[in-house]
């Protein structure tokens, strides 16, 4: 039997292996054939045929309660920038503040026979910062501490304080010129000098070891020297800047200036004290009302100064109505509010402004993050055409969220606009915050379905 | 191992990639919005080019599934493999606005063979609709004067897997039927990059279909008449809702919505003529959409109606009845909208030119149709479709599922 082409006896029938062999072919095509549907096209047009499914409505007419809260102390430790000075004005009230520190012992050399004392000064290298008015005097004084300088668990704070001799060292009057950072003032300590230079020239005792010399030389503080005083300045407080240098001369034919640096001591002992007063301020009375005052006592005005510990504090008392509505969602928040018109003419408005949470003991807990994990920062913009008017704007909708997620907002869970931790422990800067016209706003973009 | 197998295995994975690269929807339109979808021709392979005709048209040498009785008409020893491609150029315009859009997508994979004398076969795979677009949209923010930028878009469409016999009751009556399972979804979605968020209702629908077909022949000399009869039922499909919204805080399973989607009950008649290689027919189609229900507010039903003609006959001088005999065809189609949006109808009419190519040395043909049409209107401020549609058929056919058994 040969089966060559089309013989006579073939017979054709059909074959079902031949036929499943090609079931997945039709199957692998089939798929191709929905899973090629992917692309889209963009219209403008054919809108008109929808019936939104969705609703976005901003409402801002939550409420927002404002209130200043006063902090017990700032923890102002190891900032490396001393700040001394006064200034008075009509809304925070009054602020001094007084820098401690101490020295560091170094084992002299040998002074030359032939060497005569001249003088001897602090130097105060400026950092650039400055509160208050720059253009007036300002006159600072030095004294000497009785006690020697002991942080508490490490630290020291606004309302640390160390007993000092009451007699002034040294002291010096000035127009501070802070805004150029490479220039510094002297404050000149010559009897101070003089004895030092003595000591060292004689191998005094009192230098002989670290222990005797911190008992001689206890450390120092610089206060405000005046009433009239109208300005802080900051300068630069860490071992290569603050230092007391003693100069004296050899008594050669040419006479050859010379000169010995005793910088500053351990960086935790350095801190700036803060003593402010709030008489006849709308904030008269926060510390008798428990460190807090609504913004109704002080009319209308929110309080934000670094090392005073002032802190506004925001509150939304009928947030918890949002609960009642059915099917939403809050796709942003955001926390806006202006500072008070003609409020910042002087001081100028923060530039960096983070949010803080805090509870109903008015403590200052975590910064609120960005989705990228930095601190949440307000954006400052001009409200009007005219740039007259700025606002602060927070975009809060992680923490609205947050609050929200479980069905329940925490109205003592309020929120505290406020300076970064550099500035909030080494600054006066200030805010004061409008609380009614326009009031402290939260925005909410709310999307129902 | 038959050569078809490998020609097709090739040409699928052509096919395939080609799908892949492009990876388009088999429609962008905005009437897409409604509905299941933009309701697919049914037409196949050679029909392409003669107005979508077929009803009354045997199959021969390509597979008509319009009409489940004409696969009694295929040749004995042939097995038929087809495939097609489609590839539109749509330019959308209103009164004030044009846009344009291009895609292109692989759009059947069937097959049809004859079983024994009286009994033949198809099954494949075919699209019943198709949802694409991508609409821009401004919305206001409630509250403010600003307004936003909201997207409605819209992907799915309800595809069908069928199966279908033919049985030659008499030397020149033929009936059919085709069982298809309809499956697909229907996902529609509004979003907002602005806003980050997306509510997104996807529908997901199927169930069992079939529909039946009846071919009658008469033979006056040369002359072959056809009568072709469809029908099928109403049917609604089977639905399962699940409606999301997701913004940066998660995506959250809403109350599942209940909607009905239905496909008409569709009654259809063609006459055909055909005298050796010269054929032609007209058909008439009509669907009863009046009584399905919508929920949409924009748009009213009426019933459809379908009409086309077509013909197909042997390019002049091509060698007759040879392997290497080139056919032309000609076709024009009318659809009537089952859509009235704003008390206007959505007609869309087109002219089809058609050739079937042999390929050299085997059975196999390509058939090739441009369609040139229209859809909708710019009155009313809706939108108007021009379009020009380029259809590539396969058509693989072997002995395959045959071996030859000697006595």
């Amino acid at each position: 039997m040969k089966g060559n082409g089309e013989g006579k006896e073939g017979k054709q029938i059909f074959s079902f292996t031949r036929f499943f062999l090609f079931i997945p072919i039709i199957f692998v095509t089939g798929s191709i054939l929905i899973s090629s549907c992917t692309k889209k096209y963009e219209f403008t047009m054919g809108q008109d045929f929808f019936d939104s499914q969705t609703r976005l409505q901003v409402i801002d007419t939550f409420s927002v309660n404002l209130s200043t809260v006063l902090l017990d102390s700032v923890k102002t430790s190891a900032t490396m920038i001393g700040l001394a000075g006064g200034y008075r004005d009509d809304i925070f009230g009054s602020v001094e503040c007084e820098a401690y520190f101490d020295l560091r012992y170094q084992d002299f050399e040998e002074i030359e026979e032939k060497a005569i004392y001249d003088s001897a000064a602090f130097m105060l290298k400026y950092t650039g910062y400055s509160y208050g008015d720059t253009t007036s005097l300002l006159k600072l004084n030095l004294h000497m501490l009785t006690e020697k300088i002991e942080p508490y668990a490490g630290y020291l704070y606004s309302t640390s304080s160390f007993d000092f001799s009451p007699e002034v060292t040294g002291s010096v009057s000035f127009y501070p010129a802070p805004n150029s950072s490479d220039t510094a003032v002297y404050l000149p300590v010559n009897a101070l000098g003089e004895e030092l230079f003595n000591k060292i020239r004689d191998k005094d005792e009192d230098l002989s070891s670290s222990d005797l010399f911190s008992e001689y030389l206890k450390g120092f503080l610089i206060t405000s020297g005046s009433q009239d005083n109208n300005s802080v300045i900051a300068f630069t407080a860490d071992n290569d800047n603050l230092k007391l240098i003693i100069y004296y001369h050899l008594d050669n034919e040419e006479p050859e200036k010379k000169e010995i640096t005793i910088s500053m001591g351990q960086e935790n002992h350095q801190f700036n004290a803060v003593k402010y007063d709030f008489t006849n301020t709308l904030l008269e009375d926060i510390k008798t009302e428990g460190n807090i005052l609504p913004s109704i006592r002080t009319n209308n005005y929110g309080y934000l100064q670094g090392l005073v510990g002032l802190i506004p504090k925001m509150q939304f008392p009928t947030l918890n109505e949002i609960l009642a509505v059915q099917r939403w969602k809050i796709l942003k928040a955001e926390l806006v509010f202006r500072p008070v018109s003609g409020s910042y003419e002087l001081s100028g408005l923060p530039e960096k402004l983070l949010i803080y949470d805090t509870d109903r003991e008015n403590n200052i807990n975590s910064a609120l993050q960005d989705e990228k994990g930095n601190s949440l920062m307000a954006t400052l913009d001009y409200v009007d055409i005219n740039e007259e008017e700025k606002q602060y704007t927070y975009d809060i909708t992680g923490f609205i969220n947050n609050e929200l997620s479980d069905a329940y907002f925490d109205y003592y869970h309020g929120l505290m606009p406020g300076l970064d931790q550099e500035k909030f422990t080494s600054s006066l800067d200030r805010l004061l915050i409008e609380g009614k016209n326009p009031p402290v706003k939260l925005r909410i973009y709310f999307l129902t379905y | 191992m038959p050569r078809l197998l490998k020609t097709s295995v090739l040409i699928l994975s052509l096919l395939a990639s080609v799908a892949g690269i492009i990876s388009a929807q088999s429609t962008s339109s905005p009437y897409s919005i409604f509905g299941i979808g933009i309701l697919e021709s049914k037409s196949i392979g050679p029909s392409k080019g003669m107005g979508g005709t077929g009803i009354a048209f045997m199959s021969d040498l390509s597979v008509n599934s319009m009409n489940p009785a004409s696969y009694s008409g295929i040749d004995s020893l042939l097995t038929i493999f087809e495939v097609g491609i489609f590839g539109k150029y749509s330019s959308f315009s209103t009164v004030h606005d044009e846009q344009s859009t291009v895609n292109a997508n692989l759009k059947y994979v069937l097959m049809g063979f004859r079983i024994n004398p009286w009994l033949a076969t198809s099954f494949g795979f075919s699209p019943v609709s198709s949802i694409g677009y991508n609409i821009n949209a401004t919305a206001p923010v409630e509250g403010t004067p600003q307004e936003y930028l909201e997207t409605f878009s819209g992907t799915g469409g309800v595809n069908q897997l069928y199966a279908g016999a033919s049985i030659k009751l008499l030397k020149n009556l033929s009936i059919g039927v085709n069982s298809a399972y309809l499956f697909g979804n229907i996902t529609r979605m509004e979003s907002s990059a602005t806003f980050d968020y997306s509510y997104k209702d996807v529908t997901y629908v199927s169930n069992f279909d079939f529909d039946y077909g009846l071919n009658y022949q008469i033979n006056i000399k040369k002359w072959k008449y056809n009568i072709g009869i469809i029908y099928s039922r109403s049917k609604d499909l089977r639905t399962k809702n699940t409606t999301t919204i997701t913004t940066p805080t998660g995506t959250e399973t809403l109350k599942e919505y209940t909607y009905d989607y239905s496909i008409p009950q569709n009654i259809g008649a063609g006459i055909a003529v055909r005298n050796g290689f010269f054929r032609a027919g007209v058909d008439f189609e009509r669907s009863d959409w009046e009584n399905i229900e919508f929920t949409n507010v924009y748009f009213q039903t009426r019933n459809s109606s379908r009409y086309s003609f077509g013909t197909e006959f042997p390019l002049p001088g091509s060698r007759k009845g040879t392997g290497k005999m080139i056919f032309l065809r000609f076709g024009g189609e009318y659809r009537q909208s089952y859509l009235l949006v704003d008390n206007t109808p959505i007609d869309g009419g087109t002219l089809t030119f058609g050739t079937g190519l042999p390929l050299k040395g085997t059975l196999n043909a390509i058939n090739v149709a441009l369609e040139l049409g229209q859809i909708g209107t710019t009155k009313r401020g809706l939108i108007r479709e021009n379009y020009i549609g380029v259809h590539l058929d396969m058509s693989l056919r072997d002995l395959w599922f045959r071996k030859r058994m000697y006595e």
